[in-house]
């Protein structure tokens, strides 16, 4: 897949929102392709490497963004809606390119669980062309996911978008078979030549405390379980959730929408150290849900068997200076809450049943496991996912399951074990804070959630996912890092410092030759459309090849049969809000309309020879149509435009085509709005007066 | 460095409007560095011309190419292949002068025309802007003057002060973009504390060294092949 720039470059370094992603998913690519219009080549990129997309596009922590360098301007580029909006919006595309089953070789492997870990390694192992069965002890697939976390955040048809895409790979599913008790693990090995355990971490911790058996308390995976499944558990008035994870959040929050009137969270940590993702705690807060910090459950007080509420102990720390977990309480202080309920929430462990009358070495409930190599103590039988590597996001999962079928894919051809390094990631670093103070500011497109009073209401979804012009918007904020300028030949660099004084970040210098540093070139195109020797080149939106690209899309177009006058038209692609012209036009439609659409991310790219060659193409007119005033992206980017289209003007009459077959428009609302207009008038015989208005606005007439 | 304009299109236009395989070349040094003969004019000229021409019912073949110096055998020697081997009929240089003659002196029955008037030795003062800072005259008196030319900075070349046409420190040539030199010269000698030294007279200079002694040469003996 032909990509603006290649992920990994030849020294393995990453952009740094991908070398935060477990599975280190191409971010800035897919950002770069839903701003050009290709969602369906966005998807492609998501699923070069993460098979739930729509599960994480809905839930993931996105760790992406916590690294993006544009939080270095102003605020992280929203990374995880962007990937929700491709998702929603080419669900037609995701199933015709589905992939299916490859042609089958030797070897078939039985996977335990049906979690992300689980179906990521069954769907890799199936497009190597494994036989492989998943066994889900559940009547559905998904594990924690389908079970464990509330359908307000992950609704389940978007989890089964996933998991249908997964299945068409091949894979045959047992669900509603328990290994164990359905069927034994013996009989698992003797059927297939690998396991691979991916049982995940689904039954909660108890409390070794007084009164936990009594009526009201619930264990905090088993009630999500129930509500997942369409059971309301029985709760009292008041709820308190002991624990201050994110599957207490989603507990807590669970409870207020099965209408309990008060829900308290408590926890040891302090606010600072919960380990809850801070939008969930600001959300469960928003909701009404009370958070008690700094408390450790001391006993759990019952009426009549019945809970009537519980009794703290402060906490006076949690970990110790090793950040193990080491509380220490303060017995002289204590408080009571009075509740009807309690639930559960301070931990999971796995349900290791599946394994209990087998060699496979459990010890003290854990499940015996190299992390290299991910094999357990039995051959041929091997554990991926939060079994393997304790509690974790549903991303950490997925990558879990690709490392898993690699390493049974080796055993399967040599049947030798693999282990995997761990992979050295270097990234291009930090966005430098000088360059940062001279980028602009734009704010982050944020969608507003279900009011929260509405919201506690039910279980509906409470986030909208972006608009087209929403993402459009937003996908354009991404920095694009190191996708920018760079000197293709030293040989032909003279070292004349125009790049140093134009470039609007101060990135470009002159260490004999031009060097732009890709950690901080901010991708503008000043520099390339500015250098005497031609001999900058760019990343994405070559520019500086434009001569070219024009004559490869008029290639297919005998200039003569274009209906004139023909007008080439450079457009600024941030200004358009949907994909009516971003997609590629026709021979037809160039020919019929006479109008040639060329998408650039800034017009201001554009070198003197750019605005010339068109006529030389046979172009009658050229329009520049930049963004709306003051609205570049790149200080100083329109001042050099205008300067430039002045000197090109100029030429144009010193040539005979006439300056005025150059114009320069601001954009006035939206590209569909206002771009046009500005044809028709352009084709038109008569100038309109708007547009000439338009054009004097732009200074681009210097009539 | 050598700076240069370009030459009116329209001059550069009726030099070739009879040909039928033009080369228009430029060169990577001193003309790319003042932003009027590297590659980006090369193709900027060349596509005007194609256009200008082709609206006159001409079309001839324009070609492009840049070389690192035209004023080195090495360098131009893939530019006197392609006027051979591209059957070029005439060749538009973007090199300074001394880029025209060294091709005019290689390119035996071809013809080569300027594509930038060569104007004067400078720098850069400030963006998009060269000042002319040396003459070279063969002979450079500036250790007496602070390290200032007078004879490339004063409008009359003049060796011993001002004349009378010094006003407010610049010059009466074009008070609004010439700095009076011997003003500079006064204001450096001073900071150097070295003021003393206007009271020597310079004597009058031997224009020998510069053009008037004919054709000048500058030999490297200890590389030269012996003989």
């Amino acid at each position: 897949m032909d990509k603006e720039c290649p992920q990994v470059s030849a020294g393995e370094i990453l952009a740094t929102c991908s070398a935060a992603c477990p599975v280190h998913t191409d971010t800035r690519e897919y950002v770069q392709r839903i701003s050009r219009g290709d969602y369906e080549g966005a998807l492609d990129i998501l699923l070069e490497v993460n098979p739930f997309p729509s599960v994480c596009g809905r839930i993931c922590h996105h760790p992406c963004e916590s690294e993006c360098r544009r939080k270095t301007i102003d605020t992280a580029v929203s990374l995880r809606m962007l990937k929700r909006f491709v998702v929603e919006n080419t669900r037609e595309y995701r199933v015709s390119r589905q992939k299916k089953p490859a042609e089958r070789k030797q070897g078939a492997v039985a996977i335990v669980g049906s979690g992300p870990s689980g179906l990521t390694a069954a769907r890799d192992l199936a497009l190597m062309g494994y036989r492989v069965s998943v066994y889900e002890k559940d009547t559905k697939l998904g594990g924690m996911l389908a079970h464990a976390i509330p359908r307000y955040r992950l609704p389940a048809d978007a989890l089964m978008e996933d998991i249908q895409d997964i299945l068409a790979t091949g894979i045959e599913v047992r669900t509603g078979c328990e290994v164990g008790r359905d069927i034994t693990f013996q009989e698992l090995r003797k059927d297939h030549d690998a396991v691979l355990i991916a049982v995940g971490l689904a039954e909660s911790h108890s409390l070794p405390i007084p009164g936990t058996e009594s009526s009201g308390v619930f264990l905090g995976i088993p009630f999500l379980w129930d509500i997942a499944n369409g059971l309301r558990p029985e709760l009292g008035g008041r709820t308190l959730v002991v624990g201050g994870g994110n599957v207490a959040i989603d507990i807590a929050r669970a409870a207020k929408r099965l209408g309990t009137s008060k829900v308290y969270m408590a926890c040891l940590e302090k606010r600072e150290e919960m380990p809850a993702w801070q939008w969930e705690i600001d959300e469960a807060q928003e909701e009404g849900i009370e958070i008690l910090n700094s408390w450790g459950p001391k006993a759990i007080l019952a009426e009549n068997g019945n809970v009537s509420g519980i009794e703290f102990r402060r906490c006076t720390r949690v970990f110790d200076e090793e950040h193990r977990f080491s509380p220490l309480y303060d017995d002289s202080e204590t408080t009571q809450v009075d509740v009807d309920s309690v639930i559960l929430a301070i931990g999971q462990k796995a349900c290791l049943d599946c394994v209990s009358e087998s060699p496979v070495t459990v010890d003290r409930g854990r499940l015996q496991c190299d992390r290299s190599s991910m094999a357990t103590s039995e051959r041929g039988v091997f554990a991926c996912g939060e079994v393997m590597t304790g509690p974790g996001s549903a991303i950490q999962a997925v990558a879990t399951g690709h490392d898993a079928a690699r390493v049974i894919a080796h055993f399967l051809q040599t049947g030798e074990t693999l282990k995997i390094a761990p992979r050295a990631v270097q990234t291009i670093g930090d966005l430098p804070a000088e360059t940062a103070a001279r980028a602009k500011r734009f704010e982050r497109v944020e969608v507003s959630l279900t009011d929260p009073a509405v919201r506690i209401g039910d279980f509906s979804p409470i986030e909208p996912g972006f608009s087209e012009m929403e993402a459009l918007k937003e996908s354009r904020r991404c920095l694009a890092c190191a996708t920018g300028a760079y000197l293709e030949s030293e040989a032909v660099c003279a070292g004349c410092l125009t790049c140093v004084r134009v470039c609007p970040f101060g990135v470009a210098k002159v260490d004999r030759t031009a060097v732009m540093p890709a950690q901080q070139c901010q991708t503008c195109g000043l520099c390339a459309a500015e250098c005497p020797a031609a001999g900058i080149a760019l990343s994405r939106f070559a520019t500086n090849k434009m001569r070219e690209k024009l004559r490869e899309m008029l290639a297919g177009t005998v200039a003569e049969k274009i209906s004139r006058p023909f007008v080439v038209s450079y457009c600024c692609l941030n200004e358009t809000t949907s994909r009516e012209f971003l997609r590629e036009q026709t021979e037809a439609e160039i020919r019929e309309t006479g109008i040639l659409r060329v998408m650039v991310p800034c017009v201001g790219r554009l070198s003197a020879l750019d605005l010339v060659s068109p006529f030389e193409l046979g172009a009658d007119k050229l329009a520049v149509l930049a963004c709306k005033e003051e609205g570049c992206f790149y200080t100083g980017a329109e001042g050099l435009l205008r300067r430039r289209i002045a000197r090109a003007k100029k030429f144009l009459d010193e040539i005979g085509v006439g300056q005025e077959s150059l114009q320069l428009f601001n954009t006035e609302g939206s590209a569909e709005q206002s771009w046009p207009r500005i044809w028709a008038q352009l084709r038109s015989a008569a100038p309109d007066d708007e547009v000439i208005a338009a054009q004097a606005a732009a200074g681009g007439d210097s009539r | 460095m050598i700076i240069a304009d370009p030459k009116p299109f329209g001059q550069v236009k009726e030099y070739i409007k009879d040909y039928k395989r033009v080369l228009v070349v430029g060169c990577g040094t001193c003309v790319t560095v003042c932003l009027s003969g590297g590659e980006a004019e090369v193709q900027l000229l060349a596509s005007g011309l194609r256009i200008a021409l082709g609206k006159n019912g001409k079309n001839p073949v324009i070609l492009e190419g840049t070389v690192q110096r035209q004023c080195d055998e090495e360098f131009v020697v893939p530019v006197l292949d392609r006027v051979r081997d591209e059957r070029i009929d005439a060749v538009v240089t973007l090199a300074c002068g001394v880029g025209v003659n060294f091709l005019a002196d290689r390119l035996g029955s071809v013809p080569v025309f300027p594509g930038v008037d060569t104007t004067f030795y400078g720098a850069s003062a400030g963006q998009g802007l060269w000042a002319e800072l040396c003459a070279g005259c063969g002979n450079c008196i500036t250790a007496y003057t602070g390290g200032i030319c007078p004879i490339a900075r004063c409008s009359k070349h003049l060796l011993n002060g001002p004349c009378g046409g010094s006003e407010k420190g610049r010059c009466e040539v074009a008070p609004n973009s010439i700095d009076c030199v011997w003003q500079l010269i006064y204001d450096r000698l001073k900071k150097l504390g070295r003021l003393s030294e206007l009271q020597n007279l310079l004597p009058a200079k031997d224009w020998r060294t510069a053009s008037d002694g004919g054709v000048r040469r500058s030999v490297r003996e200890y590389l030269q092949e012996p003989k």
